[in-house]
């Protein structure tokens, strides 16, 4: 979708916006708030890649996110490594579970995909807490050394990070590629008998979307400076599906914007002091409710065609 | 020994009863119900409420509940579910959305405390050396009663017939002049009393408190997918098999492993056999 001056200059302004926001209201806070929306739009990302696309709603994606963190976390603190190693590490160790959960589980159709990667998450989840005299159980990894020490140079890191994944994954859903995933999730009986190895294209598929996970998740480390099991929590999942809801699935840029929103939102509501996830559910209910295709990408389709711009 | 016996056979009721309401509106709705487990709670914290504040008697309390939550899972299934049923994420996700409403409503009515249920039976019972609650015998007894009924009643009734023969076939079952709107309105609210059930008989021996939703879910989910969505034998079977299972590891091994014990029996089986013991092959 980016070959229409359009699109190019809506993502040149979002860009900008970002990177301007902490600009006009200083502050760490906000800074902090951006970095976390920041990461969570890499995360909805990279779910959205595999799931979106290839319709496998993943339900345990944080699988992925922890197996980075933990991976920074144990290098960077055990083993005492550069913590710029954590991100290509991290990388590589999600997508080894990526080939480990998607060999056995990637034949499952519908909920049974969706169930079988939520119950891997879990049991990591679970594993990290047995195991807690080598893991540190409930308080997790603690003293991870930050990778910029200058919050908004963290941020800036992050946000380019953010915006050559989506690039990237984009440019590859654009590809044949992504047409392929695609129409897997259309008929997949259809695409195996046209001679397309469609396991393949699923297990790779995965893999990139783990692969991004995996490092944001060294992200999310080396900004919290320590990990915990909760990070592996179904929790972190529901999260990031809903970001990818409201941004509109399938559509790579959307989630990004949803991600931002609900991260921004999930603030606001702070004021609200225990009503806060109560408004946020209701919120939840009506979008689902209201906007089956979401909120970010029927917008932006609105306002290009208001601009004159043609599919 | 005995002991392991008594406790497994508690739990395997208690699983039971949820898991087949749980397995009932998938297979004849094709709902995967992320709210099942609210149910659950729905119905332990109406008993704690109408025995606690309106100092109703427990019999009467414990049937308002199962009513009101059995009106709610009807609510929930006819205006949210209903128009999303095409979509299963959309279904997943709201279910969702309804199960962290709940929890929220518990939270902010009944604050994060632990609530007492009260229980039918506060006797101890002597069985070969070992003591046992009578809440426990009791949830037992209930548990299998109940679910006997509902065999009966699915084998044997009209309205049995039907709910079998649209989670069969649902094309043909609608053919054939099956009202389906109409049964799936009687097997939600079905599921969604046994829940309450489960959690009424449950409440006085686990913890009542607002996030109480969510293991039920996840051992409802690992039965099923054991036993084979929308089997009723599976689920039930599973159900025994997965209450031993981590009683059994819970007195050799630690407790702390008996909650990974019902997530790696699903993630085993799907890899597996994917359609669980007595699911039919949809799954690949």
């Amino acid at each position: 979708m980016f070959n229409k001056p359009v699109d190019l200059f809506g993502a040149a302004a979002f860009i900008a916006f970002m990177a301007v926001l902490p600009l006009i209201f200083p502050g760490n806070y906000l800074i902090g708030v951006l970095t976390v929306s920041v990461i969570y739009g890499i995360w909805a990302v990279s779910w959205d890649f595999m799931s979106g696309l290839t319709g496998r709603e993943n339900f345990g994606h944080s699988l992925f996110i922890g197996v980075g963190a933990y991976t920074a976390g144990f290098l960077n603190t055990t083993l005492g490594v550069n913590g710029w190693w954590s991100l290509p590490a991290a990388m590589v160790m999600a997508v080894l579970f990526a080939l480990l959960m998607g060999l056995p589980t990637l034949r499952l159709k519908g909920p049974y995909f969706a169930l079988a990667m939520l119950s891997g998450a879990v049991i990591m989840q679970r594993l990290m807490l047995i195991f807690w005299e080598q893991t540190g159980g409930e308080e997790g990894i603690n003293g991870l050394t930050p990778l910029i020490r200058n919050q908004l140079g963290f941020y800036y890191f992050a946000l380019g990070v953010l915006v050559v994944t989506t690039a990237l994954l984009m440019w590859l859903a654009r590809s044949n590629w992504g047409l392929i995933l695609r129409a897997i999730r259309g008929d997949e009986a259809t695409c195996q008998a046209a001679g397309i190895n469609v396991t393949y294209y699923k297990i790779a598929s995965l893999m990139i979307s783990a692969a991004f996970a995996g490092a944001g998740g060294a992200m999310y480390a080396h900004y919290q400076l320590q990990v915990s099991p909760q990070l592996f929590a179904v929790v972190t999942s529901i999260t990031i599906i809903t970001m990818v809801y409201v941004g509109g699935m399938a559509t790579i840029y959307g989630p990004v914007g949803g991600a931002i929103l609900l991260v921004l939102l999930t603030e606001l509501l702070r004021n609200f002091g225990e009503w806060r996830l109560m408004i946020y559910s209701c919120t939840l209910i009506g979008i689902l409710f209201f906007l089956p295709n979401g909120l970010i990408a029927p917008t932006w389709r609105r306002v290009r065609a208001s601009l004159g711009a043609k599919e | 020994m005995l002991e392991i016996l008594i406790v497994g056979a508690v739990s395997s009721a208690i699983y039971a009863m949820l898991a087949v309401g749980f397995t009932l509106i998938f297979g004849v709705a094709r709902v995967l119900n992320l709210a099942h487990g609210s149910f659950y709670a729905l119905g332990a914290y109406g008993t704690y409420f109408f025995t606690a504040h309106l100092k109703w008697p427990l019999l009467l309390a414990a049937i308002a509940a199962i009513a009101v939550v059995a009106v709610f899972g009807v609510f929930v299934e006819r205006v949210l579910v209903r128009p999303m049923r095409a979509s299963q994420l959309a279904v997943l996700m709201i279910t969702l959305a309804v199960a962290l409403v709940v929890e929220q409503a518990m939270f902010l009515t009944f604050g994060s405390e632990y609530r007492n249920v009260p229980a039918f039976v506060d006797a101890k019972f002597h069985i070969g050396g070992v003591d046992v609650a009578g809440a426990r015998l009791l949830a037992l007894g209930v548990g299998a009663a109940v679910i006997a009924a509902l065999w009966l009643f699915i084998q044997h009734t009209r309205l049995g017939s039907a709910i079998l023969a649209i989670s069969q076939d649902p094309q043909a079952a609608q053919y054939m002049g099956i009202p389906s709107d109409r049964i799936f309105t009687v097997v939600m609210a079905l599921s969604a009393a046994l829940a309450a059930l489960a959690g009424i008989l449950a409440g006085p021996f686990l913890t009542v408190q607002p996030t109480m939703w969510l293991l039920p879910i996840v051992k409802a989910f690992a039965i099923v997918v054991v036993g084979g969505l929308g089997s009723i034998p599976g689920s039930i079977l599973a159900a025994l098999l997965l209450g031993y299972a981590e009683t059994i590891v819970g007195y050799t091994v630690s407790t702390s492993w008996t909650e990974i014990v019902s997530v790696a029996a699903t993630l085993l089986m799907l890899v597996v056999r994917p359609a669980g013991f007595f699911g039919k092959r949809a799954a690949f």
